[in-house]
């Protein structure tokens, strides 16, 4: 993989935000969220130490988008090239995740492919993981090695950039003046940040290791009562849906415009009352705990059956959303523990 | 560019009948070819105020116009209650896997409706009919809540008693006017020897308690489970396994079903709610 240098970011993105919309990750409080990049506007040059609390799939699923229209059809719109700066490792996964659902043979989501084409990813090194960040967990890391057009690691005297895809190169080779040549000390550096990283998400998960994978673990624990006991702790804000980077859930509704109808699609969540109901009012999912169950039985255990990959990134926004701080890794542990429990029972037997 | 999954085929209501005091078929013409197997669903769209999930009820092998029958139930069906002909509507689809028609060959089918649930089995009866020689009978158990519930009266009551290979019972949860029929919920007239469990598949379509209690029955005249096939009622929304809310287990009823073997579903929960 080609790998260039350079000292500062403001030149960078300022050459970027020439060819493209830029998008990049401002300090709001304690989190980062995105914001269009303003080159007259210093503070807009930062580099995250830790993903957004937003989630990507705004960039190519966004909250709210016109779907059909009639009785005329509708086809996507033209997609203007953009960039987003700071993606860490899990964000790129988790368009991967998205990329297997709306990208599907047969049944390809065309809004969601226009702004993938245009999409170009800027990734950069997490230099400090969160307290929730457990991405080691689901096979990630805090940097990624795939995924990208540009990832970005942030070295004591500048940033060592990898070029990962052709157009990259070519973004590369147009603005060659910015680069310099990698110095040798840069990547060891990158990678000893790197290694430091991964160890701090590692101590922070050390106590929610589970004795069978994720899927098997949710799987064995079906029936168990620790959804429903969770279920009394939530009050059902669906906001770890909403932060959730792979959570792809919508609504379609259709509504009336001044000469035209109109087809939406928006953002929805398995954890609203409503979500499974019918017409004539039957509900598989009535009950809170049935719907904790779903959610966490399709993110680890029926995406992983039909497409192969965990749904689960690992990246603790829902975690830090929850306002009465229902925590995976918990759950995930205490279904281990039970299962574990049952086993032994077993073999005692 | 693929097309967009999300546009309706512009499409008319060109006749409305009556079926029951609480249910109607509609008969629906696309702009554009359209063409469905039997136990496929569509998404039906009344421009401006929703959407909503429906097996048409007609026979696949009439590819000029579609039957869809709908029972009013929530705020879209009731509007379509009250559209006229002429209406114009969007139609997107068909979604799902419907009957495996040609599995049934060579076998005895035993199909158990109630209600509504007539719709869908409207359009496998025909289907079968068309080929009825290829299987060891079709035996149908139907009910309804009283005779004027049912639905497809004309044809129920009239020429489907009369289809060699057809054997057809009705029966109504409350006998009114000139009934003269069985009384009792449809598991009543469901019996053993009805047909011969090692050669026959059930198929079982109606209300959600209707079709828990039909399934038990067939479990109890031994049936395996992979032998009754459901065609499963979930909020079926988008039709191509993205948006979720239909989702049975692992499933999607929409992709995967919405006919499904009892084999397929009976270990999640709440199925039948």
């Amino acid at each position: 993989m080609q790998t260039v240098f350079v000292s500062e970011l403001k030149p960078f993105f300022d050459a970027v935000a020439e060819q493209m919309d830029l998008y990049v990750p401002k300090k709001t409080g304690a989190h980062y969220i995105y914001d269009k990049y303003d080159p007259a506007d210093e503070a807009a040059v930062q580099f995250n130490n830790i993903r957004a609390c937003t989630p990507v799939k705004e960039f190519l699923f966004p909250l709210r988008e016109l779907a059909a229209v009639f009785p005329e059809s509708l086809e996507p719109e033209e997609i203007r090239p953009f960039a987003v700066f700071g993606l860490k490792d899990c964000d790129l996964r988790s368009i991967e995740i998205l990329d297997k659902v709306f990208t599907e043979e047969e049944f390809e989501d065309s809004f969601y492919i226009a702004r993938r084409e245009k999409m170009f990813i800027i990734s950069s090194d997490c230099s400090e993981p969160g307290t929730s960040c457990w991405c080691t967990f689901s096979g990630g890391q805090p940097h990624a090695e795939k995924g990208f057009d540009l990832n970005i690691s942030m070295v004591g005297n500048g940033f060592v950039v990898e070029v990962g895809s052709e157009k990259a190169s070519e973004f590369v080779e147009k603005t060659k003046d910015l680069f310099a040549e990698v110095p040798a000390e840069a990547l060891t550096e990158r990678d000893a940040a790197r290694t430091e990283a991964r160890r701090r998400v590692d101590d922070n998960n050390a106590e929610y290791t589970l004795d069978e994978p994720a899927n098997e673990v949710v799987a064995g624990g079906y029936e168990s009562d620790v959804f429903d006991m969770e279920s009394q702790k939530c009050v059902e804000c669906q906001a770890c849906t909403r932060v959730c980077p792979t959570c792809h859930c919508f609504y379609l509704y259709d509504t009336k415009r001044e000469d035209y109808f109109a087809k939406m699609k928006m953002w929805d969540s398995c954890m609203r009352l409503a979500y499974a109901e019918v017409a004539g009012g039957e509900n598989p999912r009535r009950v809170l705990g049935d719907r904790i169950r779903h959610r966490f039985m399709h993110k680890f255990a029926y995406f992983l059956d039909r497409y192969g990959i965990n749904m689960c990134v690992g990246c603790g926004r829902c975690i830090d959303a929850d306002s009465h701080k229902m925590d995976l890794r918990v759950v995930l542990k205490k279904l281990n523990e039970e299962l574990k429990g049952a086993k032994e029972a077993k073999v005692a037997k | 560019m693929s097309k967009n999954l999300y546009q309706p085929v512009n499409s008319e209501i060109v006749d409305i009948i009556d079926e029951s005091p609480t249910i109607k078929s509609f008969v629906v013409v696309a702009e554009e070819p359209f063409k469905f197997k039997t136990g496929q669903f569509v998404e039906l769209t009344l421009p401006g105020e929703g959407e909503a999930p429906f097996t048409p009820s007609s026979s696949p092998a009439d590819t000029e116009k579609m039957e869809i029958t709908i029972m009013k139930a929530g705020r879209v069906t009731a509007l379509l209650h009250e559209s006229q002909k002429g209406q114009k509507v969007g139609i997107r689809g068909p979604y799902g896997r419907g009957y495996p028609v040609d599995d049934y060959v060579g076998k005895e089918i035993y199909i158990v409706g109630g209600g509504v649930g007539l719709a869908p089995i409207r359009s496998l009866f025909l289907t079968l009919v068309d080929r009825i020689q290829d299987f060891k009978s079709v035996v149908c158990r139907f009910g309804a809540k009283a005779p004027d519930d049912f639905i497809y009266k004309n044809t129920l009551f009239g020429a489907w008693q009369n289809i060699d290979g057809v054997d057809l019972k009705l029966t109504v949860d409350e006998a009114n006017g000139d009934w003269n029929g069985n009384v009792g919920v449809v598991t009543k007239i469901l019996n053993r020897g009805d047909v011969d469990v090692r050669n026959a598949v059930g198929v079982v379509c109606g209300p959600p308690i209707m079709m828990k209690f039909a399934t038990l029955k067939l479990l109890e005249f031994g049936f395996a489970p992979k032998d009754i096939y459901l065609s499963m009622e979930k909020n079926m929304s988008c039709g191509f396994g993205k948006c979720g809310h239909c989702m049975l287990g692992k499933y999607y009823v929409c992709k995967d079903g919405p006919v499904f073997t009892y084999e397929q579903i009976k270990g999640y929960r709440n199925i039948w709610d």
